[in-house]
């Protein structure tokens, strides 16, 4: 039983990474920016929390480091995409290989060393003193409590309830009908992608602070594309990401469990694991024809496509 | 430098300004040039309160490009605006719209997941920060019945019909405060009754003060509703007349710049055997709505059919049953007898079926690819341009010399990409191709669309030729003048049915007008049992 | 006044030079960046070029380049059909383990066994690529992520059977499989490039011709060109999807049986040197010309050769990943700058414009050969 909600709260953490990132990544594709660079971005922004680590005692200072490392990568691919109008697939790839290598090769120096600061755990009064449950859902770090309730509820309430998401959703969707509405495609898609890139940075720097809490060399490990494929499988839906996210770290602490209870299950097999469901869960819906409209549907009809407002 | 405007114009002028109302707008020798060509060249328009003032012009001549200046979607060149008199100089769609101009797009500007009543307030500075959903219906409803244009405000733009998308448009602007209402094309997507009704909307906002700008290139439709006429030819101003005073051969004679003589009708040999035989197929669209219901059709050999109604009531998806780019789910498609019905698009090649389909540039032409590899698409296939899967590379070349010649392309080059051709030699080149592949049969839509007078009459040679060879065709446009001038017979969709079925010399406009807006022939004159 | 103005057709010659342009400035940028954070940049570039220039570093060189011209070209076949394969890397292990497998567990004269290899390196490529192309022709799953995703699979499948079933237990500390018996012969005239240094070459030729000359190759340009005018020229796109992704993945899993059977001679999941990267960019740069994808794919293995060599210089793999992004990011802006031109927004001069107004407004046929004469009239919608 003990074990089971200890994978339970280890669920929660790992999640926590992917939903960051993938609400950034959710809010920037809104907009109409499709960042492919979400890998080299948290990359960036662990290492540069790792960095900050050696000269800062605060936690929270060295994760905003990491979240303006982040924001500066995000906001090059908005300058080089939606202001220049580069190509937003070669810009992302570009950017995960400028990330991960940069990140790489200053993180080398760190490489295996226990970061000097990190989060800690910061229980709710009463509630994490419930049996079993408290423990797995009400006593994990503040950054969590922020992944899991404050990120999606802004997201999804700025995004359906105010004038300003509403604006985000038309330009996501048809710039030019945007921009003949009088509304700023370039200077609103090129925010919005600095803003996926900072909760990418918080990502990587959240990572490093608390989940593993050391810098290694890769070590995103792929969660920055996790993230993006999320995003498909919520629909663009911030709420839903949620549950993507707790599936994503399910997996993971099934990793662990299976190691801690000697299943005999070899751990390569389980690190594959995270990996395996997250390419299940955007392949398989999508032969399913109602889902793959449904899909389709939901997908910003502009992501990608650059905006010029004299194009003939 | 020479004076761009004729003398005559500014006679002109001067007899339009003794009406002795207020200017608005006044634009003056506006210069635009894109990379390839020159669309403005030193145009104007001079516009007062509450004319309906027509701008006219055949494709290509600036009416779009001028109307985009205004309501800065383009900066100009070279040239000035000016509002009540003052200087004015726009940056961006939001200082055009601050400034009273409003503009409803040929291609609408709206976001179709969005609903109606958000796209009426999108870019609204009066919307509060927080959205009330209730909020935005009731003063969705209450401008909807301010200006007596009804639409559903919860409902989405994807679900609405072209005509209540056009309402959206219009409100809109007219919410956002609009003195001066630019209209591109409106009257393409409607049918006769809905424009009249436009018509009546436009009086009377013009009547309230309101300025309105009408771009067309439908003669009757400039006269019966404008008081005030410019006409442009080539980027430049030909006249500014009062409409009162014009004729629609006046009013051609000044779009072209010639005397268009029309040709006499040339009437089918007589048809043969049928060649497509379409038996109540019924079909999706791209959204999985049914689009195609239960539609009958055949053509005959030697004979052109055409298809009338208004756009979006299913005419696409018909040409794409017609030549397997759709599949219907009940019913069967036959050629020559053979039945085709859910075989691949490349059995229809086979078949000798060609297609000029309504969107070329999207679904006939490979933009990044060569001429040479545009001329073969349909045909590389066939012994004589391959071999075992190996291309004969000296037989495609001839192959696209000719093609080229035929089509009257003027290029320096058969190895540039095709993107390099104007849109017009792409049009006459897609034309030629297919009517090459149409053994059998040629489905065409919208053949003519966007060409000058001269290359459309090209383009209507090429179909009239192919059915004297003998071929079947199948023509959808939605421009009844030309459906009656070169159609054996003409058929009606309306929200994917077929109906009525005329032979063009008895058919008259106001029963297919009629049959295009929904109305019913009960054993009506000129209705025949389909054949 | 002046602006720019954004052309339709882009001048080659323009766009090459505005490209090299760009990659010259991200080098600069990195030397730069480089000399700043303390390692000599003037002197490592030096190093680099006489690491290049030694036999020794120009057989290394070739060695490198083998997989990554070979993912290169794998990469650019995908292009041709606007298809992103960016699982090479995933492809090359699971040709590498496919092979591995084989030459582990099958006995036979080396020259069948070599052959089995190879094709069990291209099957293994093809198979891991397989479900990505499915989904992406049959479900429009973005091909990007899902190949990406797979890398993360393949190597951990290559960890489990390296550390586990296959590994060498006679030396402590490897974790590596047991040495393949069977191994690539050395290219005559030089000591170390296995033979398999001819395969991209080949390749390379074999693909030149299949788009040349075939009616396959052609399906394919035009499914890449516009996927609905290929349906309408009734090619089946899904089914040429899938072909492409399956046989690029073989290019891919064949470099990885190359570089298992040539240079490694044991399966472990550190045997690609960020080669599907390289070959990514090199097949980026070359955008789709053969030539230069062999000259871009030797210097790019070039670079990686001084990278290894010169670490204590503050060189090292990662660096050059960066390296890289910053190339590649340099050359998308070029990419654009090559579109736009600076024009003066004037009236053009009086040749250059349309016939007056006048001449056209007198209508007959003297008003018609005047607009012939002024040449042909503007054919665009509007």
């Amino acid at each position: 039983m003990g074990s089971l909600f200890n994978a339970l709260h280890t669920s929660i953490d790992a999640g926590a990474v992917i939903l960051i990132a993938a609400m950034g990544s959710l809010l920037a594709e809104r907009s109409g920016m499709l960042n492919l660079g979400m890998e080299g971005m948290m990359a960036l922004g662990a290492v540069a929390a790792v960095v900050a680590a050696g000269q800062l005692t605060s936690p929270l200072l060295c994760l905003l480091v990491g979240i303006a490392a982040g924001a500066l990568c995000g906001l090059v691919f908005g300058v080089v995409t939606a202001v220049i109008r580069a190509n937003q697939v070669l810009t992302g790839l570009a950017l995960v290989l400028l990330g991960v290598g940069l990140a790489n090769r200053i993180g080398t120096d760190f490489a295996g060393t226990p970061m000097s600061t990190t989060f800690s755990s910061w229980p709710i009064p009463l509630l994490h003193e419930i049996p079993y449950i408290g423990r797995a859902l009400f006593s994990h770090d503040p950054i969590v409590y922020v992944a899991y309730l404050v990120l999606p509820a802004a997201a999804s309430y700025v995004l359906f309830r105010t004038r300003h998401g509403l604006n985000v959703r038309a330009i996501g969707e048809n710039a030019a009908a945007a921009d003949a509405a009088g509304l700023r495609v370039t200077a609103t898609r090129t925010i919005y992608a600095t803003i996926g890139g900072a909760l990418a940075g918080m990502a990587g720097g959240w990572l490093v602070l608390s989940l593993t809490p050391t810098w290694t060399q890769n070590v995103t490990g792929g969660r920055g594309w996790v993230a993006i494929a999320l995003v498909i499988f919520a629909y663009w839906r911030p709420w839903r990401v949620v549950g993507g996210a707790l599936l994503f770290g399910g997996m993971i602490s099934l990793g662990f469990l299976a190691q801690d209870q000697n299943w005999g299950i070899p751990a390569p097999v389980l690190a594959m694991l995270p990996y395996v469901l997250t390419l299940v869960l955007i392949v398989l819906p999508a032969f399913v024809p109602s889902i793959r409209a449904r899909r389709a549907g939901a997908a910003p009809a502009g992501l990608t496509l650059p905006f010029y407002r004299e194009a003939r | 430098m020479y004076d761009p405007q004729p003398p005559d114009v500014q006679n002109d002028q001067t007899v339009a300004c003794a009406d002795a109302r207020a200017t608005v707008v006044e634009m003056a020798d506006i210069w635009k040039a894109f990379d390839d060509f020159q669309a403005l060249s030193g145009a104007s328009l001079e516009l007062q309160a509450g004319e309906i003032h027509a701008l006219l012009g055949e494709n290509g001549a600036g009416k779009t490009t001028l109307s985009n200046v205004l309501t800065g979607i383009y900066r100009p060149d070279v040239g000035t605006i000016r509002l009540d008199g003052e200087q004015r100089r726009f940056h961006s769609p939001a200082q055009a719209i601050a400034a009273g101009l409003g503009m409803v797009h040929q291609h609408f500007r709206l976001v179709e997941p969005l609903t109606v009543a958000e796209n009426i307030h999108l870019g609204r500075p009066e919307l509060p920060r927080r959205l009330s959903r209730r909020r935005l219906i009731s003063e969705t409803a209450q401008a909807m019945e301010q200006y007596g244009l009804t639409v559903n405000p919860t409902a989405r733009i994807w679900q609405l019909s072209i005509g209540e998308q056009q309402r959206v448009e219009i409100l809109r602007v007219l919410l956002r405060g609009a003195r001066v209402l630019i209209l591109d094309e409106p009257t393409a997507v409607l049918t006769p009754s809905e424009a009249t009704e436009l018509f009546a909307v436009l009086r009377r906002l013009a009547a309230s003060g309101r300025t309105i700008v009408f771009i067309s290139h439908k003669l009757h439709e400039v006269l019966a509703v404008s008081d005030r006429v410019t006409i442009l030819r080539r980027g430049m101003n030909v006249a500014t007349r009062p409409a009162a005073k014009m004729t629609p051969e006046k009013l051609a004679k000044l779009m072209t710049g010639t005397e268009r003589v029309m040709e006499a009708p040339r009437p089918s040999k007589g048809r043969g055997k049928p060649v497509l035989e379409l038996r109540n197929v019924s079909a999706r669209g791209d959204r999985g709505l049914v689009s195609v219901r239960e539609a009958s059709c055949t053509v005959h050999e030697g004979e052109i059919v055409g298809v009338a109604g208004v756009s979006g009531n299913g005419q696409r998806e018909l040409t794409e049953i017609a030549t397997g780019l759709r599949h219907p789910f009940e019913g069967t498609v036959a050629i020559d007898g053979q039945d085709l019905t859910a075989r691949l698009p490349g059995d229809f090649v086979s078949a000798g079926v060609g297609h000029v389909p309504e969107d070329r540039i999207g679904s006939a032409i490979v933009p990044s690819a060569t001429v040479v590899d545009n001329a073969v698409l349909r045909a590389f296939r066939t012994g004589e341009l391959s071999r075992a899967g190996v291309m004969r590379r000296g037989a495609v070349r001839v192959f696209t010399d000719r093609l080229v010649t035929a089509a009257d392309v003027q290029l320096p080059d058969i190895d540039v990409p095709i993107a390099n051709l104007s849109g017009g030699n792409q049009q006459r080149f897609v034309a030629r191709r297919e009517a090459w592949a149409a053994d059998r049969l040629l489905v065409a839509a919208h053949p003519t669309r966007g060409l000058d007078v001269r290359a459309a009459d090209q383009v209507r040679e090429v179909v009239l030729d192919r059915r004297d060879a003998g071929c079947a065709v199948l023509l959808v446009s939605d421009d009844l003048d030309e459906l009656l001038a070169v159609s054996d017979r003409i058929v009606v969709m309306y929200e994917g049915r077929i109906k009525g079925d005329f032979t063009a010399a008895k058919a008259r406009r106001k029963e297919i007008g009629y049959l295009m807006g929904g109305g019913d022939l009960v054993g009506g004159a000129g209705a025949e049992a389909p054949s | 006044m002046i602006r720019l103005q954004r052309r339709l057709r882009v001048d080659r010659r323009r766009s090459i030079t505005l490209r090299l342009a760009g990659v010259v400035i991200s080098l600069l940028v990195a030397g730069v960046v480089l000399q700043i954070s303390g390692s000599p940049a003037l002197m490592l570039g030096r190093r680099a070029v006489e690491t290049m220039t030694t036999p020794y570093g120009m057989e290394q060189g070739l060695v490198l380049a083998t997989p990554i011209l070979l993912t290169a070209l794998a990469v650019a076949l995908g292009f041709r059909m606007r298809l992103w394969n960016i699982g090479v890397d995933g492809q090359l292990y699971i040709g590498a383990l496919a092979a591995t497998g084989i030459g582990l567990n099958v006995n036979g004269p080396t020259w069948l066994m070599l052959t089995l290899m190879m094709v069990a390196g291209a099957a293994g490529g093809a198979f891991w690529i397989l479900g990505p192309a499915l989904a992406r022709a049959y479900g429009r799953v973005n091909e990007i992520i899902t190949t990406l995703l797979m890398n993360f699979v393949a190597l951990q499948v290559v960890n489990w059977l390296s550390l586990g079933p296959w590994r060498d237990s006679t030396i402590p500390d490897l974790s590596a499989t047991r040495r393949i018996p069977y191994e690539l012969p050395i290219l005559p005239g030089t000591n170390t490039v296995p033979i398999g240094v001819i395969a991209p070459f080949l390749i390379a030729a074999v693909v030149f011709f299949i788009f040349r000359f075939t009616t396959w190759g052609y399906e394919v340009d035009i499914s890449g060109g516009n996927a609905r005018a290929a349906e309408y020229a009734g090619i089946d796109v899904r089914r040429r999807i899938v072909s492409v992704m399956c046989i690029s993945g073989a290019i891919a899993g064949a470099s990885g049986a190359i570089l298992v059977a040539g240079t490694t001679h044991r399966l472990s999941s550190t045997i690609s040197n960020q080669y599907g990267f390289s070959g990514f960019i090199v097949a980026a740069l070359a955008a789709g010309a053969i030539v230069v994808l062999i000259l871009v794919g030797l210097l790019v293995a070039g670079l990686l050769v001084a990278a290894i060599t010169l670490q204590t210089l503050g060189l090292s793999v990662d660096a050059v990943l960066a390296l890289y992004g910053l190339i590649l990011i340099g050359n998308v802006v070029a990419e654009v700058a090559a579109r736009y031109r600076v024009v003066r927004t004037t009236k053009p001069p009086p040749e250059l414009q349309f016939a007056p107004a006048e001449a056209l407004a007198g209508a007959g046929p003297q008003g018609l050969s005047a607009l012939t004469a002024a040449g042909s009239p503007p054919e665009s919608t509007d």
